[in-house]
Formats: structure tokens, sequence, C-alpha cells
């Protein structure tokens, strides 16, 4: 069925595992050396991240079904094993333009405020771990428009992940748009 | 619902499962007790087994150790003997009940989240014993043998009450809904299979286990329907248990206004699915509310129009074929036509005739907009409109039409579907997209050339069965794009005032489809009620045509200014 088009594929879930693993082993540590376990992922330019513990699933995308007067962040839903999903498009949200969905592009099923919701972006990097000291906050001049989606900015040896506040980029979203899609 | 919570929270909800509808019963009977008395009427066959419930309700709530509604249901249960006993009290006790039982079904209510502190039970308490104390009288002494045969009486109808439950089982509703869900995916894979069987028809002939599975996929297909009946059957729910909140609510109503309205009640063992129930009390309730406030003329109003003093509410359920008629009726000044005409106008949604029917006049109280302004009153800030009932009503699947006669009443008629899980639908395409329309609302479809639209006041017009009748484009309400001439159906679509077309490329054929709630995240979209997983698991929407409509009408009038 083509249901099974859109499941996990094996990179993926080794990743998750992996990522699993590494959440278990990561108990009992000082103050300092305390780490962020996140998953990484790419949209436009940057590299952007969210806490591990909020990703049930990384899935292929499946077909996209688009919803008439939806919010302008939604690019619409798609069938998660016999669950309708609903998939944000997290472009929007950072006011980069909408893409056609690739080979790369992934639907990132997450946790936001107590519903599931699939997040799409143009490629997931992997897995990181990282020393929570060495997340500052974001600096002023980057994305200042988008600065409440953005928790702060973690530094990777030469990369700069950007961490996502995703219950702000998707409930946020959403009773604003509320109020503009009143009939 | 999380991990820390603690057995005693379902205790208390089984508690509250068995107790509700035991109190509500018990509040209902106090109410009818009440008029009887009014009416200088003994009523002693409803007092024998209000005794029996209340005693139960008082041994439940014993167990729990929620000796605030132990004590209540005691001391209603000894009010209740004393009244038994002492008929000559009862005309002055009515009210004191019925406010004693509404604490009782509100102190039940909420035991689970904030447990009565016993404040409001010992106040309630201490006034009916003063009520008792002062109306104590010589009978006392001679009553006293008589009272125990009494008890053992109502002992026994408490017993024989719970006696009859033995072929009953109480099953948690979320468990039934997840059944339902599971169901839903097993249909959803099972037309994804016949999809494949499709594909697979041209080895039927060749491949001889084509054939066989072909069958095999026939004689599930049988099964499932039988499935999806008896699973619907079980959660059937008679209508009684959202009647039965109406007696207080019109009681209170009314007295509130200074007004006299008895509420009529029929057809409570009607069933309907118990989503269908869950969302059918706000609509009825506004209803019925609208129906005290407005419908029902003041008391000299009445008189001077040589209506008896008392008006009458009917509420009444009735099923047909696989729908549920329910009506909602009063006896008051009815709608006024030219005056909902004239909003009508001023707001810029008349219909386009020149004489429109009255039909066609009271449909457009639905319309958002046409009854607000009039609903708004004190009433606990319930200003909404009927346009609002009609979209609770529509999202379930159901229909609602107004008929009126000016002096003489109101009546409203919803059309409710029996389940609200599978909808049989027609499915079309419009460019890209499928989509699921609910067939009850299809009239029927008509095959299009160019050539068949004609533009009237800047509307798209059919000739349809000798009647003009507007058309929209789905691709342009729906936002996709495409040329109206250049689609090739219409789909005629029934609603209250008239019908509608709605242009659309292409007919996909029936389905029953599996009803999918859409996540509120993607903002309640006008003219989507749901959604839907087709058999080749691709999500499709299901339309609110009604709705389409409607938004279509008023991008129309918004271009014209």
């Amino acid at each position: 069925m083509t249901t099974l088009k859109s499941e996990t594929t094996p990179p993926d879930i080794l990743a998750f595992a992996d990522a699993l693993q590494l959440g278990a082993s990561a108990a009992p540590k000082t103050e300092a050396e305390r780490e962020l376990h996140l998953v990484a992922f790419r949209l436009d330019q940057e590299e952007f991240a969210v806490p591990i513990a909020k990703i049930r699933e990384i899935v292929r995308v499946g077909d996209i079904t688009r919803i008439p007067q939806a919010p302008p962040h939604i690019r619409g839903v798609m069938n998660l094993r016999g669950r309708i999903l609903p998939v944000v498009e997290l472009r929007t949200r950072l006011d980069l333009p909408v893409l056609d969905v690739t080979s790369h592009s992934r639907v990132l099923v997450a946790d936001a405020q107590g519903r599931t919701l699939g997040l799409l972006v143009d490629s997931v990097a992997e897995v990181v771990k990282v020393p929570e000291k060495a997340v500052v906050p974001p600096p002023d001049d980057i994305l200042a428009a988008n600065a409440e989606y953005i928790k702060g900015v973690a530094r990777l040896g030469s990369r700069l992940l950007i961490l996502l506040d995703l219950d702000q980029a998707v409930i946020q979203g959403n009773s604003n748009s509320n109020s503009t899609n009143a009939p | 619902m999380s991990a820390q919570e603690n057995p005693f929270g379902d205790l208390i909800r089984e508690y509250v499962a068995e107790c509700l509808p035991l109190a509500e019963a018990v509040l209902e009977r106090c109410l009818r007790l009440e008029r009887f008395w009014d009416h200088g009427e003994p009523g002693d066959e409803l007092l024998l087994p209000l005794k029996g419930e209340l005693h139960t309700l008082k041994g439940n709530s014993a167990m729990m150790g929620l000796t605030a509604l132990q004590g209540l249901a005691h001391g209603l249960e000894d009010l209740c003997g004393k009244l038994t006993l002492q008929p000559q009290l009862r005309a002055s006790a009515g009210s004191l009940l019925v406010r004693g039982a509404g604490l009782l079904v509100d102190l039940i209510r909420e035991a689970e989240t904030a447990p009565a502190t016993g404040s409001e039970a010992d106040s309630y308490l201490a006034e009916a014993r003063q009520f008792l104390e002062s109306s104590e009288t010589i009978t006392e002494r001679r009553t006293d043998d008589r009272r125990t045969t009494q008890r053992r009486t109502t002992r026994d109808v408490g017993e024989i009450g719970r006696d009859g439950a033995i072929t009953t089982l109480r099953v948690d509703s979320a468990r039934l809904d997840s059944l339902l869900e599971a169901f839903g995916e097993v249909m959803i894979a099972q037309a994804g299979m016949r999809e494949t069987m499709r594909a697979l028809a041209p080895w039927r002939r060749s491949v001889g286990e084509v054939a066989n599975l072909e069958l095999s996929s026939l004689a599930l297909e049988k099964t499932l329907k039988r499935l999806e009946g008896a699973l619907m059957q079980t959660r059937l729910v008679p209508i009684a248990s959202v009647f039965g909140r109406f007696n207080r609510l019109v009681r209170d109503l009314a007295q509130d206004r200074e007004k006299k309205v008895r509420l009529e009640v029929a057809g409570g063992e009607t069933r309907l699915d118990k989503t269908v129930i869950d969302r059918l009390s706000e609509p009825l309730v506004h209803l019925v509310t609208n129906a005290v406030i407005h419908g029902i003329e003041s008391a000299a109003e009445r008189a001077q129009s040589g209506k008896p003093p008392e008006a009458r509410i009917t509420l009444a359920a009735r099923q047909q074929s696989d729908r549920v008629l329910l009506t909602v009726e009063d006896d008051g000044r009815g709608l006024d036509p030219d005056r909902i005409l004239m909003k009508a106008r001023a707001l810029g949604v008349a219909p386009t005739s020149e004489s429109p029917s009255l039909e066609e006049i009271y449909a457009l109280a639905f319309l958002p907009g046409l009854s607000t302004e009039d609903q708004v009153s004190s009433l606990s800030g319930r200003g909404v409109g009927l346009d609002v009932v009609a979209r609770s009503i529509r999202a379930l699947g159901g229909m609602v039409q107004v008929t009126s006669q000016p002096g003489r009443g109101t009546t409203f008629v919803l059309r409710l579907p029996l389940t609200v899980a599978v909808l049989p639908s027609l499915l079309v395409s419009v460019g890209q997209e499928r989509y699921a329309l609910p067939l009850s609302d299809v009239a029927e479809t008509v095959r299009m050339a160019p050539d068949m639209i004609h533009e009237v006041a800047k509307r798209g017009m059919v000739l349809w069965r000798g009647a003009v009748i507007p058309v929209s484009d789905a691709g342009q309400v729906l936002g996709l794009g495409g040329q109206p001439r250049g689609r090739r159906y219409c789909v005629v679509l029934r609603s209250a005032a008239r019908h509608r077309g709605l242009l659309v490329d292409r007919l996909l054929g029936h389905e029953e489809v599996v009803v999918k709630a859409l996540d509120p995240v993607l903002g309640r979209p006008p003219g989507v009620s749901a959604a839907t997983i087709l058999g080749d698991g691709k999500v499709a929407c299901i339309l609110d045509t009604v709705r389409l409509a409607d938004l279509h009408g008023a991008e129309l009038s918004a271009s014209r200014h």
C-alpha cells in the first residue's frame, strides 16, 4: 500500500535509534557538561535544530493534500499510517520561499503542545549532541523578524545551529491566522 | 490521561458515570413533582421511586467518601419521606425539592474536578430542616409505624433497579472510540485492497489466484459491513440523556422571564451515535433558550391574542430510515418573514428572485449576522446566532430547517445521521485534487457544456429542471484556479432554501468514506468539514457544501462594492 512509501527509511531508523541510545546514557552529569540532544535539519542555507525528545519519527514526504483556506504556514495534511497528520511549512514560518518537495525533503513528526504535527524540512542532517553551555541567545541581526520562534544558537565546531522553539513556531501562528482567517 | 494519576481517579470517574444519570433522573422527577403539586395532584407514584434513587445515591457517595454528597442525598431522602407522609406540605415544598436535586446534580458533576466542600450542601440542608420544623404537625405520632413499612418498600424498589443491569455492560466510551478508530483504519486498508483488485482485473481469467483473492476480498467486505453495523449499534445512546437537561433549563429561564412554559418531550428512546449526542446538546440548548426568550410572548401578549397563559415547547425525536428527525417546536409568536427579508437586504444577502418563497426567507435566518442581533440577551452571554446552530448541525452531517406560522409558533427540524463515522459520499476531482461531497447533499449531477452557464447579475447561473440555479466554480471557491466554463460536470446541491450548483472536473463515483476530524491547528477552514483517507492512501477533504456556497455568495457581493 502507498502508506508504506512514507515509512521511515532504514538510515533514519538507525539515526533515530542512535539518538535514543545517547539519550539513555546521558543521565547523571554535572551542570557544566550537561548536553542537549538535537535533531539538526536544513532549511534554505541555514541549519536548524530541535530537541530529539520532541521528535517521534522522521518520515519521507508522502502525498500532501492541500486544505483550502488553511493558515499560510500549513502545507497541508498527509496520511501517516491511517492518521491524518497536519504538515507545517517551516519555510513560511521563517519567511523563506516555499519550495517543491525533493527526494531529500523529510517530515519530522513532532510533539508540539500536546498534539502531533509534521514539520516539512529541506533535509535532515543528523542527530547531534551539544553542550548546554555552547548555546547562546540569538544575535540581534539574525532573523530579527522571527525572534519569537528562535530559542538560541548553538555552536558546533564551525557550524551554527539555530534552535527552534517548536511550540511557538506551530501554535502561535495558529492563533494569528485564526483571526485573519475568520470569514 | 497522565501517568501520575491515582487509581482513585478511575473510581471517581466511574462513580460520576454511574451517579450523574441517576441524579439527573432524580432532578427530572422532582421537576415533574413540582408541576404536579402546583396543580394540586399528589404525585405519589413519583415520590416512591425517588426515595429509592436517592437511597442509591447516598450509598454510592458514602462508598466514595463523599460526605457532603452523602449528607445531601440523605437529607433529600428524608425530605421525601416526610413529604410522603404529610401530603399537606407538598404544595409548598416543590421548589425546595427541585433546588436540592439541582444541587445534587451539580455536586456530582463536579465530584471529579472539585470535590464538594460541603458548605453549599450544609446551607441547603439547614434550609430544608427549617422548612420541616416550621411545618411540624401533630401527624408525627400517628405515622411512626407507617414509616417503617414505607422504608421497606423503597429499599425493594432500589434493588429491583439494580437487578435490571445484569445483561448490560458499562464500557468507557474512550474504548469504543479507539475501537471505531481502528475499524476506520481497517476500512481504509480495505479500500486500498479494492483499488489493487481493480488493477488486477485483467488477470482474473488467466491467473486463478486473482479470482480467489477477489472472492476473499468480497467476503471480507461483507463481514466488515456487518462489523460496522454491530459497532455502530454499540455506540447508539438514547437521546433522553440530552432531553433530560431541558426541564430545568426551561423552568429556570421561564421563571427568570416571568413566563409560564411547559416542556413536552417525546421520543426520548430514539437512539443516536454517542458523538452526535455529545455535540447535539449545545445547539439544542440554543434553540430551546431562543424559544423561551424570543419565541414565546409575555403573559400579557398571550392573553391579548387569546392563547392559553401556559406556553408549550415540544422537543421530539424519531427515526426515519437512516436519519433521526429532531423537532423543537414552540407555540409563540413565530418568525416575521418581512423583518428577515429586510435584514437580509440590508446585509446584501437577500435572494435574487423578486418574490422569494417563505421557505427561502426562513432559510435566510441561518445566515451569519441575520439572527445574532436579536439574540444578544443578558442570558449568560449566549448571544450566538442561528448560523452557529446550523454550522454545528452541518458539522455532524445533518441539516436544519425552520418553518413558522406568524402568531402560531415556530418549528425547527434537525435531520441527523445515525452515525458520524462513515459518510456515503460522491468523490469528485477538481484540477489535481479530489474531494468528497456528502451524498445526502447531492440532488443530481449534470454533464456540462461551456454554453450552459449564463451570467445573471455577475453570478453564474444554470438552467436545471426548468429553474435557474446559481452555480459556483469549485476551483475558484477552493482557491485552485481554472476556468468555470471548462468544467465538465455540475453537481446540484440540495440546501434548505434553494438548489445550487458546484462545477467540478470529474465524477469519481460513490464511496463510503471514513470521516476523520481535522486538527484545530488547521484553523477550521470554512467549507471543509473533515477529511478522509482514500483507497490509494491519499487524504481528501470532505466539503461542507452549504458553507461553500455561502462563501462564494459572500465573495461575489464583496467584489461588487
